[in-house]
């Protein structure tokens, strides 16, 4: 163990609150432990964020070893999730009033933080490959939490793509520990270019194959099948941090595989990087598409959060500075939007026990702020601006429109505006069904079925942020115009 | 820096926040308080003229706003909030007896401020931002009744918007990619410095799907009809006066900026701009609902604006003329549509009817709103003496002297005379529907009285009502009779924006050769209507009475025929069909790989021969006996990572 002892700590502390959690049986003890958690968890991590630092628990051999940083990528990922996983937990803590065992999904809640923050913070592919089974295996508990017939399959299932992506990565890093200067992550590449002299061709195979795996967490098509599957089963506020964080554990593989592993100097132009543009493209459509046919409301958004995603997968692989900026701005709004969506999803379930999208005519005049924060976040994944969506989907455009990106870029982008239509369809049909169910509604039999503060203020509060990030999207155009200053 | 753009833009959207709270307690004190509010921002406006205002914010929304108050978009802040405040000192009367008021208050604060951004914008980025905006605000407007054809109307409405707003948007994009820049007078100078502009034409025309779609041009003047009628009758004024006036001054950028005097831009311009005036004049004969007609007619209105925009286009230097008709018409037209659709309102107030039979006679022995509609009907079918006349006779002068030109030039003139008897013509056809409508309301008897008991006794309009809507009506008479005063200073007040220059020489309007359009028009109108509304258009019924009918053939609709089946059912069948097949290619081949490997029960995969492969079978002695197992492995994993890692770090 060398470096700084305190970056250890947003890895360990989960798990000790974790334990102490599972074993509390008292609600309000537990709820005031889960807040004080990931309170505490949120604060360290920026803290930590605010400055520079480095650890490393354990060596086996000098490329092998568990090691962690906070480079600006690990800073951007970890405030984030760490934010995000507060904010969410408070909504948890009155929605899982209905579901059985909440200490054994608080546990695992709180076990997953720390693998994500361990994700976050990897320094090398070692790190990054260990925790991204962490994360998996801790989320299958929340996924399965119901214990359903349908629950477990749906585990199952999540578990078994999973576990396939993440052995494609591995095998990827078989490679790339022989073919790189160091596993550690730099940003602009390590690949040895002595040594693949001869075997580029082999080296796209190995990147096209990797990106495929990690794109599995992503809802990347052709491994996107688990999406669908696991969101709807999972306790709302799990399905929630699945659709947008879990999905991000994904992009930052992908991330750290493109830039830092690669590099993008490396992959522009080539095949590989066609392909996966290609594969995304068709997620985009495609999600967007399956999402407007669906009829069950959680579906629906598991459904928009594989097109989603793949907004960010294409952004990243144009290899240019404006689609890496789009692509991390729609991390961002991406996140937040789905976890408005899906919370809204929750409350519906919890107070109107809805869950097909044509009960929700007049859900509006029931639940008018739960809506509200939902058509928020609607507008802002159809990108209309001054919603955050708006100026992600800007930043993908002007990518995607370079002209040495050719056909496929502007395919892209009109795909991106295809997608943005649908995303209409599906999202601002039930806002309207639920603000305006029209004259036949029964306004007598109206009974307002407001959830409480602890469910509305995080809904508020996320939904502020949509706003406010996409009017002053200032600071976080330059701190990620810090990552991509490093990288290309 | 100029805080008093900020100021129109902002004021409105936070006055109606605090609005919306106000009317949760007060709902009269939130009317006096929008009417406040609208009435601020138009001295707001007022204030502004004059003077050459710039305003900037960067950082908003990423790239920045930037806002330029000159001569033509001042006015359009300064017209639009004037309409703005007469519609909400009319609403208090309308929406006496409304159910979701506050809704309706917010919306329409929310799209004013969303409005004036849109006017005062200087780059596409800004247009754009409040553009988006104020369609979906604006949406609310329309839905605001829930009826059923509201709801239909208002998902049209949307439907039109979103997808016109992303064509435009896209349009942006590469526009910005191209030319690294939105401002419109850096677009103008980079389209004028470029070679080939071809790429740029299409840059442009899908830049203009969304204007025009919400200007209501052919072929996307679908939603405009609908929304209208079905709309409160304020919200429709402000729809038809204002909202399709963004759409008009996103044309206008387009074509007098940065298309500036490009003939073949404005040929293309032209073409859309009469097929919508024909079309509109057309669609408003055959209408037999009141609020329809009015709105058919905006659409033709709005077809005689982008004539004469596309006219500016190819006159290119000599445009005088066009930009003058342009604008003035845009104005009038604004002021007279304000006009007629608060008095519709007031009919519908009453009544809450639109059916030309059924409100038939109405407003026979009412005097003062008879003489409203009256200056209304005069001003929009340009009899002389009235405003509408002036701006057609701009319009149709600059026609006549494209067609001098060309035949200078010795080049064929067929064309363009045909354009010209098109403009009578559909000038013709606004007389006809507008003496449609004013003889069945206000002169007709109506032979089945009964149907004219409305709900309220009393008088049929307050006076709060009446002098709004007398103020709106007098307007049109005084510019009409004092252009070289009034409408003159105003257009040459706008030239500047659109890049025209004064007139060589000052037109005469009240001179013969002017006046003939004029006549001939209404020659045509009267025609049309004693020829076939009345005789075509109305038949003899059961009782032998004659009835309004509408004979316009049901299935002839783009809307039904064409992009309802093809957004709602084609494509989406189509694309679904190919995302199913993407969606479910992983899953089929793990499938079929499972039904090779294992057997299928309940949804589970279960290898043929361990029945307790899987930990979550339905038994419960089997739960017991895997449970035991599962721990005792556990403990053993455990057991035997300990053991390596203290090796490894010993």
């Amino acid at each position: 163990m060398s470096g700084n002892v305190l970056l250890l700590l947003p890895m360990i502390l989960p798990f000790i609150f974790g334990l102490i959690i599972g074993f509390q049986k008292e609600e309000k003890q537990r709820n005031t432990l889960v807040f004080i958690a990931m309170a505490v968890e949120a604060a360290l991590v920026w803290y930590l964020c605010m400055g520079d630092h480095a650890a490393v628990l354990w060596t086996l051999t000098d490329r092998l070893s568990i090691a962690y940083h906070t480079d600006g990528l690990a800073k951007f990922f970890a405030c984030l999730i760490s934010t995000i996983w507060l904010i969410v937990a408070v909504f948890s803590m009155e929605y899982i009033k209905h579901e059985k065992n909440p200490s054994r999904f608080f546990m695992f809640y709180t076990f997953s933080l720390a693998a994500l923050m361990s994700l976050c913070f990897s320094e090398n592919m070692m790190t990054l490959y260990l925790s991204y089974e962490f994360m998996t295996v801790l989320t299958v508990p929340l996924v399965i939490h119901a214990g359903t017939p349908e629950a477990v399959s749906a585990g199952l299932k999540y578990l078994g793509y999973s576990i396939f992506g993440a052995g494609l990565g591995l095998m990827g890093f078989f490679f790339l520990n022989t073919y790189c200067d160091t596993t550690s992550f730099i940003a602009g590449g390590t690949l040895n270019m002595a040594l693949i002299e001869g075997r580029e061709n082999m080296m796209l195979i190995v990147f096209f194959l990797m990106i495929l795996g990690f794109g599995c967490k992503a809802g990347m098509f052709p491994l996107h099948a688990w999406l669908p599957t696991a969101h709807p089963v999972a306790p709302s506020p799990a399905s929630a941090v699945l659709s947008g964080i879990i999905t991000k554990g994904g992009v930052i593989a992908i991330i750290r595989v493109t830039y830092y592993l690669f590099g993008a100097d490396f992959l522009r132009g080539s095949w590989a990087q066609m392909a996966v543009l290609t594969l995304s493209v068709i997620t985009i459509f495609m999600g967007s598409m399956l999402a407007y046919k669906e009829k069950h409301l959680k579906r629906r958004l598991a459904y928009s959060t594989v097109s989603n995603v793949s907004y960010v997968v294409f952004g990243l692989m144009l290899l240019c500075p404006a689609g890496f900026m789009g692509a991390l701005l729609q991390v961002v709004f991406h996140a937040v939007a789905k976890n408005i969506l899906f919370l809204c999803a929750g409350a519906i379930i919890y107070k109107a026990h809805k869950t097909m999208v044509a009960d929700l005519v007049g859900i509006g005049k029931e639940m008018p702020v739960v809506m509200w924060t939902f058509t928020i976040a609607a507008l802002s994944l159809i990108g209309i601006p001054p919603t955050a969506g708006f100026v992600s989907k800007w930043y993908l455009a002007q990518g995607g429109l370079m002209p040495e990106m050719g056909a496929i870029g502007f395919i892209g982008v009109a795909v991106l505006m295809v997608s943005a239509l649908l995303t209409a369809g599906y999202l601002m049909s039930i806002v309207m069904k639920g603000f305006f169910p029209g004259k036949s509604f029964d306004y007598a039999s109206l009974k307002v079925k407001e959830p409480n503060y602890l469910m509305t203020v995080p809904l508020v509060l996320l939904a502020a942020a949509v706003v406010g990030m996409g009017i002053l999207p200032a600071p976080l155009l330059d701190v990620i115009g810090g990552i991509s200053g490093m990288i290309f | 820096m100029n805080m008093t753009l900020a100021f129109l833009v902002f004021f409105p959207m936070i006055g109606a926040l605090i609005g919306y709270l106000i009317g949760r307690k007060n709902k009269s004190a939130r009317d006096y308080w929008a009417m406040a509010v609208t009435l601020a921002t138009f001295l707001g406006a007022l204030s502004l003229v004059g003077k050459d205002a710039v305003l900037s914010i960067p950082a908003f929304c990423g790239i920045g706003l930037s806002f330029h108050g000159d001569g033509l978009r001042i006015t359009l802040a300064t017209l639009a909030s004037f309409i703005w405040f007469m519609t909400t000192v009319f609403s208090k009367e309308y929406f006496a007896h409304y159910r979701n008021r506050n809704r309706y208050y917010f919306f329409m604060l929310m799209t004013l401020g969303a409005t004036l951004g849109v006017f005062l914008s200087a780059d596409f980025y800004t247009t754009f931002i409040f553009f988006e905006v104020m369609s979906f605000t604006s949406f609310v407007l329309v839905i605001q009744e829930e009826t059923d054809h509201a709801v239909r109307a208002a998902q049209t409405y949307l439907a039109v918007a979103v997808i016109g707003g992303l064509v435009t948007l896209m349009g942006l994009f590469m526009m910005y990619q191209m030319a690294g820049t939105l401002n419109f007078d850096e677009l103008a100078i980079f389209c004028h410095d470029l070679e080939d502009k071809k790429d740029f034409y299409f840059v442009g025309v899908l830049t203009l799907v969304g204007f025009g779609a919400k200007a209501g041009l052919f072929p996307l003047h679908i939603w405009l009809p609908e929304a209208h009628p079905v709309a409160p009758a304020p919200a429709s004024a402000l729809l038809s006066c204002i909202l399709t006036k963004s759409g008009v001054f996103g044309m206008l950028v387009l074509s007098t900026k940065i298309f500036i005097h490009d003939a073949q831009w404005g040929m293309m311009i032209l073409a859309l701009g009469v097929t919508t005036m024909v079309l509109g004049a057309v669609l408003a004969v055959f209408s037999i609902n009141l609020k329809r007609t009015l709105a058919c007619s905006s659409l033709s209105q709005i077809g005689f604006i982008a004539t004469a925009i596309g006219m500016q286009g190819l006159l290119g230097h000599h445009n005088a003329l066009a930009a003058e008709g342009t604008i003035l018409h845009l104005a009038n037209h604004s002021l007279l549509k304000l006009t007629l659709f608060m008095s519709a309102g007031v009919v519908y107030m009453n009544l809450h009817k639109l059916d030309l039979n059924e409100i038939r006679g109405w407003g026979r022995d009412k005097k003062l709103l008879k003489f409203i509609f009256l200056m209304g009907v005069l001003g929009i079918t340009g009899v002389p003496l009235w405003n509408g006349y002036i701006s057609k006779t701009l319009i149709h002068e600059s026609i006549v002297e494209y067609i001098h030109i060309l035949a200078d030039a010795g080049q064929s003139t067929t064309l363009f005379t045909i354009i010209e008897w098109l403009f009578l013509f559909s000038g013709g056809l606004t007389v006809a529907y507008m003496t449609k409508l004013f003889v069945a309301v206000f002169m007709e008897k109506n032979p089945y009285p009964e149907t004219l008991h409305g709900h309220d006794h009393g008088p049929y309009m307050n006076k709060l009502s009446s002098v709004v809507l007398l103020i709106s009506a007098l307007i049109l008479p005084v510019i009409g009779m004092l252009p070289y005063n009034t409408q003159n200073v105003l257009a040459e007040f706008c030239l500047d924006f659109m890049g025209a220059h004064p007139p060589d020489h000052a037109v005469h309007y009240f001179i013969w050769i002017n006046l003939k359009g004029a006549v001939i028009s209404i020659a045509i109108g009267a025609a049309v209507y004693f020829l076939f509304i009345r005789q075509v258009l109305m038949v003899k019924d059961a009782n032998g009475n004659k009835v309004y009918v509408d004979r316009w053939p049901e299935w002839f609709s783009i809307e039904n025929k064409i992009y309802r089946p093809l957004l709602l059912s084609g494509l989406p069948f189509v694309g679904g069909f190919f995302a199913r097949l993407a969606g479910s290619l992983t899953d089929g081949l793990i499938s079929i790989l499972r039904m090779l490997i294992f057997n299928d029960d309940n949804g589970r995969v279960v290898p043929p021969e361990d029945k307790y492969f899987s930990a979550y079978t339905d038994f419960e002695a089997d739960h017991e006996m895997y449970r035991e197992g599962f721990a005792t492995s556990l403990l053993l994993i455990g057991i035997g990572l300990t053991i390596a890692t203290v090796y490894i770090m010993i």
